[in-house]
């Protein structure tokens, strides 16, 4: 199996990817790269430039935020299949937390300028690929909600 | 003061018990019938086949003949006998002269500009059926529940019904297609005709069943039966029972078949099947029927007639901007839904007697039962747990119970072990709850999280002043008890399915039963998974059962924390987030979810989103208890007491109710 075949192999172990057109998949596998992290590793650093939009394949990665007094909260792990980085393709291209490899990781990275000068130039890729990043970001956004309810509080919250 | 009454017509007193009838002599019930001014409808030999008819003399009947059924084949063959019933049944139906496949229903005429419409009248001449079976008799009572049980009747089927006198006669012999057994008509017959015959070497054992019937017996030369002739007649319908089996397991048939509308099998019957209707056509059941109207060539006189139609045709679903079922998988799926599982809910019954008519008589021999046991396989059958009466069941009463010990589970949650408990509470099962009682605290409901012979525990999360003091307690304290109350998790109906359990915080305590029920007879479930949510890492309940579920009991133990400190390295985000992404198809699973109500509705959402089934998502509520036996009206949710009805309930059950603000 050459590298291109390995990587669409890699890709469909991902709601992200699987599902995709043939066509898709081969250029989304030719733009991408292995990427494997230590436990321990930081991958990326709130309000850094992110150059990279990121499938996880393996292992997990933390995504938190840090609270002065409280330190660094996880808000988020990221678990095999998902996407643990896409800020690299919304502007203004800075990572909204910091992203901690817990386990050791396997990963498949784009690099952000070329991903979306393709996705610029291939509609088709974009039409395809797009409307996944939303569903990516709509998950974390309902997910986020759920978590703010806090409903395991033992408390009320109080009215305000 | 004597009553007289009527003398009785005929050559003898009535038989006590069964009479035998020489086989020569059945030509005397036949004139008999004919007398009355009866067509006797039998059946002979046409066409290489059985088929109904009229019959006049014991030589119209197949004297000798058997034949030999499986998928898309029939054969006659000799017998090497004189039996005139040795065979089973054949491709007519007696539907045919209730339920005829043409008949003219209204005559319209234009006068001018005057148009009249004349309804037909039915044909209602006398008739006999000799030779009925048990699932033909089933199955004219499935037609009468059709045409005649609901608020419409059907004048020309009731008319036509009303004239049948019906000899019966015992399955002597089975085919490979029969399964009556399993849809529960046969092989017996037990009611639904006038006289019955079985049929012996020399001839029929006879009895009748209605008053018609006796009259009629009363004339005809009976013996009394010989204790012998009585034993072989039942031995040999037994006989044939235990020939059929049981093919289709049809215990929970209706909601195993509803939850696979989507079973890939659907699409792979649907490239075998030819959509040719033959099936419908031989099914003694099938009533749809479609009307045409014809008229003569001055356009003056014209005659609508109905005839048998098929869901197999292509116009059946038709509308001006095409069929709703266009595909040969839709119709399939309609046809065996509506048969076996539909046809419950609007008429009370199977669509089903299991003549395996529309087995033999398919042209590429789909068989129906491969299909059922595909698509909807049968569970081992496991007898519902009935629940136990609870003990001091009326809120002025207690028992009491000794903690022996106490588990502090996490920074506000304690799990109290009970020793000597009522009897009562060792039987209870999977999901019910105590009403717990502490002197100067108002009685709470507490979910029970763990049986034991001889006690039970709780788990109490110390949230208000009577939980905080409960969660005090300490070692030789008693309590006040009543129950168990509420019903339980239907574990009995997940047994043969994937289960899934969905859980946050607290919610775990009510579950927990289920786990250990599980871990017991691990065998009787397919793939289990436990997804547990809490708010912090410490918050996590039962830490060392978890982990053994997981690493010793075949569980897929998934957890995950709202919020969590560097050092926590496992899984981060609310527990739905562990699976709005897996791929796994949820359409055999069972679902039992426990938690805020909140996050219910969110997990609700993602399962159904997996494909599992409202009415195989269960939850279990909270709201406010008093009584804890549906008295005290506090924890009414739409028709529901909780604490009565519930607290356990699948999301089809509640509805639209389930989430709605204020209910």
């Amino acid at each position: 199996m050459n590298e291109t075949a390995a990587l669409i192999a890699a890709l469909n172990t991902s709601w992200f990817s699987s599902g995709l057109s043939e066509k898709a998949q081969t250029r989304l596998a030719e733009l991408g790269r292995r990427f494997n992290a230590e436990p321990g590793t930081e991958l990326f650093r709130e309000g850094d430039t992110s150059d990279i939009f990121g499938i996880l394949i393996r292992g997990r990665v933390a995504l938190r935020t840090l609270v002065p007094e409280r330190g660094d909260v996880t808000i988020l792990t990221v678990e095999p299949g998902d996407v643990y980085l896409w800020s690299s393709l919304v502007p203004p291209y800075r990572a909204s937390s910091n992203g901690v490899a817990i386990e050791a990781i396997e990963a498949i990275i784009f690099d952000g300028a070329a991903l979306r000068a393709a996705l610029r130039e291939d509609c088709e890729l974009a039409t395809a690929l797009y409307p996944r990043v939303l569903v990516a970001v709509e998950r974390r956004l309902h997910a986020t909600r759920l978590q703010m309810l806090d409903l395991f509080a033992t408390e009320q919250v109080k009215e305000w | 003061m004597v009553i007289r009454t009527a003398p009785l017509r005929g050559h003898r007193p009535a038989l006590e018990g069964p009479g035998f009838l020489a086989r020569a002599d059945l030509q005397i019930l036949i004139d008999l019938l004919r007398e009355e001014g009866r067509r006797v409808i039998g059946p002979t030999v046409s066409d290489g086949a059985i088929v109904f008819d009229e019959v006049t003399s014991l030589d119209d009947l197949p004297r000798g003949i058997g034949d030999e059924q499986a998928p898309g084949r029939y054969r006659l063959r000799r017998r090497g006998d004189e039996r005139l019933f040795g065979f089973v049944v054949g491709p007519t139906a007696w539907k045919k002269w209730t339920f005829p496949a043409l008949v003219a229903l209204t005559r319209a005429s234009k006068d001018g500009h005057k148009l009249s419409f004349v309804p037909e009248p039915p044909d209602t001449s006398p008739v006999a059926f000799l030779g009925a079976r048990a699932c033909d008799l089933a199955a004219l009572g499935v037609q009468d529940t059709v045409f005649t049980g609901t608020a419409f009747v059907d004048p020309d089927y009731a008319a036509r019904r009303a004239r049948v006198f019906i000899v019966a006669v015992q399955c002597t012999n089975a085919a490979s297609t029969c399964f009556c057994t399993s849809m529960g008509t046969g092989p017996e017959v037990e009611s639904g005709h006038d006289v019955l015959l079985t049929e012996l070497d020399g001839g029929f054992l006879i009895e009748a069943d209605t008053a018609a019937g006796r009259i009629l017996l009363e004339k005809l030369p009976l013996r009394p039966a010989s204790a012998t002739e009585q034993y072989g007649a039942a031995a040999t319908v037994a006989a044939v029972r235990a020939r059929i089996g049981d093919p289709v397991p049809a215990a929970g048939l209706h909601d195993r078949l509803l939850a696979q509308l989507d079973n890939p099998r659907w699409a792979q019957v649907a490239e075998r099947c030819i959509t040719c209707g033959n099936c419908t056509l031989a099914c003694p059941t099938c009533f749809c029927t479609t009307l045409t109207q014809t008229t003569d060539l001055t356009g003056v006189d014209a005659v609508m007639y109905r005839s048998w139609d098929s869901c197999f045709s292509p116009g059946f679903a038709k509308v001006a901007g095409g069929s709703f079922r266009s595909r040969p998988r839709d119709r399939y799926r309609q046809w065996l839904t509506h048969k076996f599982a539909t046809w419950w809910d609007q008429f009370g019954s199977s669509g089903c007697v299991g003549c395996g008519r529309c087995i033999t008589w398919c042209p590429v021999g789909i068989d129906v039962r491969d299909e059922l046991n595909a698509i909807a396989p049968a569970v081992p059958l496991v007898p519902e747990v009935t629940l136990v009466e609870p003990v001091a069941a009326t809120p002025n009463d207690f028992v009491t119970a000794r903690v022996v010990a106490s588990r502090q589970e996490s920074v506000d949650t304690t799990t109290l072990t009970l020793t000597g408990t009522d009897p009562a509470f060792a039987k209870g099962s999977t999901g019910q709850f105590a009403m717990v009682a502490l002197p100067g605290f108002p009685p709470l409901p507490i979910s029970i999280s763990r049986f034991l012979p001889d006690g039970i525990e709780l788990t109490i999360r110390g949230a208000g002043p009577a939980t905080k003091a409960m969660c005090a307690m300490l070692v030789g304290e008693e309590l006040g008890l009543r129950g168990p109350l509420g019903n339980n998790w239907p574990l009995d109906r997940a047994v043969g399915r994937d289960l899934v359990i969905v859980t946050g915080g607290i919610g775990l305590a009510p579950l927990r039963p289920v786990l250990h029920a599980i871990v017991a007879d691990r065998r009787r479930f397919g793939d289990v998974k436990l997804f547990y949510g809490a708010r912090t890492p410490a918050d996590l309940l039962f830490r060392d059962e978890l982990e053994r579920w997981g690493a010793r009991d075949g569980i897929d133990v998934s957890l995950t924390v709202d919020r969590a400190g560097p050092g926590w390295t496992g899984r981060v985000g609310i527990v739905t987030h562990l699976f709005d992404q897996a791929t796994w198809d949820g359409t055999n699973m069972t679902a039992f979810v426990c938690g805020p109500e909140r996050m219910m509705q969110a997990t609700a959402t993602t399962l159904a989103g997996r494909g599992v089934p409202a009415s195989r998502i269960h939850v279990t509520l909270e709201r406010h208890m008093e009584c804890g036996i549906g008295l005290c009206g506090h924890c009414q949710m739409g028709k529901y007491f909780v604490c009565r009805d519930g607290p356990v309930f699948s999301i089809g059950q509640l509805g639209d109710i389930f989430g709605r603000e204020g209910i």
